[in-house]
């Protein structure tokens, strides 16, 4: 089943048109990214999944149902415009968004404590958010959008702002309700931070879909032309072989980006010439290559 | 529906556990009782000390007839002032007493060496009125305490009412017939209805007295609707919520909410003044019954929970359009204007009760709260009326949550942007 399908889905305001006849959709189970720059329209894009604005044509199905505001229940947001009640207690802003959520005041209280355990925020619930720091006040954020169990996730810059400590906990999390079959929407323009946790994604710029589908087939279709090299001794031969198109040299690891046609063996037989090789791999490029690349060319 | 209540639980119980509310509780009352109570308190104030003045006039009859005057009014006061307010400390200073001298020198000499006195402090005034001067009715009172216009007023009445008798006497009428023809005439309003009409008097007030407190209450609180969604936006907490919640219930559960705060005050205060003044409460219960009626009492209630709706729905409207506390304090007539409207129009009704002002006036629905009560009290109007008033009320409160909602979704949306007309209405259209 399809958790959700957009179909020809418009948006403009006044003259300018955010989101332009876009289509795609997110099988259940599926962790998605949804890439594009700063003002691709992806946000605009969210907006009309949870009937924050409605399209101007096109249409939107949730669950394989048209869109209902019922149905939202079942949906889990953080957008990228974080925000909380400054005075209000962690604990009592919890229960009040799961109960707007559909759940009981008990229940809801139940699972904000599961959830702060997990999160190793329990200490504070007592406090108000004005006396949290930012990563902590990302986190109750974080909780309020799974707080309710919902089916389907959407997380608009969920990395955004936080350290690399709790960023793992916050992907652990995501891998872990991946595995309960949950679905999972990424938005972002930082590519390297979802690229392991996307199954599919899709790109967009200027409200339009250049490149979409499955992530493996995606970049297997642009070719192994990558080549990181672990090394020791003199790295010269790096800036002068004619096979390097690109080379990022950090003393002795190097990330080279092959001339085209160039083969991969010879490079290996070169560099081993004049320097110890201790890694030698082949890779596909990265989605923030691609990404560039694609974006580069509409642009052009 | 489910949705707004918990909104608006949330609204109340926050606002009502603060502590700036508990600070309200207590300063409101109390600030209301500084303005209202203390300049009347100091007004009314008489200091009991004797002030010395003298009384200028060209033959000593008139100046004596004006120190009689004078001094019996001072015993008038005095004694009605006792009379009527036994167990009213405020009220019972001592009156200020006047100690009054004649002179007969009506020369420009003694004009100047008075009002040196009265300049020097020796003498507290003098009343200049020689035979031109009481020609032309208006005489000069020198005196250092211009202000204290209590007692210039009591002053002015004794003294013209000296001089009228004075006018009669020198017609050669007799003390008696003056004293016949200076009886005050009463006229006694009644209505056809007889003993059961209600007191005019007494209506007024107590219709005043509820037109106030719906306009103070929409005045403290339809504000407060105001500045609680203006928060909402700087919190940015509404994209979460917009995200199960529509905006109209968003709108509906803040303006139930912060509404109820209000309520809540207000009743804490009736309360409180109900308990502190029981006695005097129990003493007039008498007189008010045949004005408060359970069907006023009624009406009041529907008509003060409707307006405040209303009001608080145009708060929330003004809210969701602008940015800053500023630009919506800017917008704040728009709230006052139709209240002071009200006011006049209420002035006027109880001139004419059955004029065709009133009629607009009470099914306009801005107006109607305040307006339409006071007809209700005065006269009650016919049904369809009263209905119509209703009806187009709650129409008026649903069109504005309708509108405020939309305005509100996509103001928020496109934050820090200041709007202007042309765009609002735009946003009205967007879906």
């Amino acid at each position: 089943m399809q958790t959700i399908e957009l179909n020809q889905v418009r948006k403009s305001y006044d003259k300018f048109v955010a989101v332009n006849d876009l289509s795609f959709n997110i099988p259940q189970g599926a962790v998605f990214g949804l890439l594009g720059p700063n003002g691709a329209g992806k946000t605009s894009t969210i907006r009309m999944m949870i009937g924050i604005t409605v399209p101007d044509s096109g249409n939107i199905s949730l669950f394989g149902k048209p869109f209902e505001r019922k149905s939202l229940h079942k949906v889990g947001y953080l957008p990228e415009e974080r925000g909380l009640y400054k005075k209000m207690k962690i604990l009592d802003q919890l229960i009040f968004l799961g109960e707007l959520h559909g759940l009981s005041s008990s229940v809801a209280r139940q699972k904000a404590l599961e959830w702060t355990k997990r999160l190793e925020i329990d200490a504070w619930l007592q406090k108000k958010v004005e006396e949290l720091s930012k990563g902590m006040q990302q986190k109750i954020q974080f909780i309020a959008a799974l707080l309710h169990d919902p089916d389907f996730i959407i997380m608009d810059e969920p990395f955004f702002g936080l350290d690399p400590v709790n960023a793992t906990l916050l992907k652990d999390v995501m891998l872990d309700l991946k595995k309960q079959g949950k679905t999972i929407l990424f938005s972002t323009h930082r590519m390297d931070q979802v690229e392991k946790l996307c199954d599919a994604i899709c790109l967009i710029n200027k409200g339009t879909a250049v490149l979409q589908g499955d992530l493996k087939s995606i970049k297997s279709g642009y070719g192994k032309s990558n080549v990181q090299i672990e090394y020791e001794g003199n790295g010269d031969f790096l800036n002068k072989s004619p096979l390097v198109s690109a080379c990022n040299n950090y003393g002795n690891y190097a990330e080279i980006k092959l001339a085209p046609g160039a083969d991969a063996q010879t490079l290996l037989r070169e560099a081993a010439a004049s320097a110890r090789i201790n890694r030698f791999e082949l890779m596909e490029p990265s989605l923030e290559e691609i990404f560039i690349n694609t974006v580069g060319k509409t642009n052009a | 529906m489910h949705n707004i209540l918990i909104i608006a639980k949330r609204e109340y119980l926050e606002r009502v556990r603060s502590r700036s509310f508990v600070i309200m509780t207590f300063l409101i009352p109390a600030l209301m009782f500084g303005v209202s109570v203390v300049p009347t308190l100091l007004m009314n104030r008489g200091t009991g000390e004797t002030k010395h003045m003298v009384v200028v006039t060209a033959d000593r009859d008139t100046g004596e007839l004006i120190r009689s005057r004078i001094e019996q009014r001072q015993d008038e006061e005095k004694s009605g002032s006792d009379a009527d307010t036994t167990g009213d400390k405020k009220r019972s200073l001592p009156p200020t007493h006047f100690a009054v001298e004649i002179s007969t020198d009506t020369s420009d000499a003694n004009h100047t060496a008075l009002t040196q006195q009265v300049k020097d402090k020796k003498l507290d005034g003098f009343l200049w009125a020689p035979p031109d001067a009481i020609a032309s009715r208006k005489l000069a009172f020198v005196t250092n305490d211009t202000s204290s216009f209590i007692e210039n007023g009591v002053l002015g009445a004794s003294v013209s009412d000296a001089l009228r008798r004075s006018a009669l006497k020198s017609k050669g009428l007799k003390l008696d017939e003056i004293e016949a023809a200076l009886q005050p005439v009463e006229v006694d309003p009644q209505s056809p209805l007889g003993k059961d009409a209600p007191n005019p008097q007494i209506m007024f007030f107590a219709t005043f007295g509820m037109v106030m407190v719906l306009y103070m209450t929409v005045l403290l609180y339809g504000i407060n609707v105001m500045r609680s969604i203006l928060e909402e936006k700087t919190s940015r907490i509404m994209e979460v919520m917009l995200s199960t919640a529509s905006a109209k219930e968003m709108m509906a559960g803040k303006i139930l909410g912060v509404g109820a705060v209000g309520l809540t005050q207000v009743g804490i205060w009736a309360l409180t003044a109900g308990i502190l003044s029981a006695g005097t409460l129990v003493a007039t219960a008498g007189m008010l019954k045949n004005v408060l009626s359970i069907k006023l009492l009624v009406f009041f209630g529907i008509y003060f929970l409707l307006g405040y709706i209303l009001y608080s729905a145009l708060c929330a409207a003004i809210g969701s359009m602008v940015n800053s506390e500023q630009e919506a304090q800017q917008l704040q007539f728009v709230v006052m204007m139709p209240l002071i409207l009200s006011i006049i129009v209420i002035v006027n009704i109880f001139q004419h009760p059955s004029s065709s002002m009133a009629f607009w006036g009470s099914i306009f629905p801005f107006t109607a709260p305040l307006v339409m009560f006071t007809r209700i009290a005065m006269q009650t109007p016919p049904a369809w009326q009263i209905g119509l008033s209703i009806g187009l009320m709650i129409v008026t409160i649903y069109v504005l949550v309708w509108l405020c909602g939309r305005i509100y979704r996509v103001g928020i949306l496109m934050y820090g942007k200041k709007p202007n007309l042309p765009e609002i209405m735009k946003w009205i259209k967007y879906a």
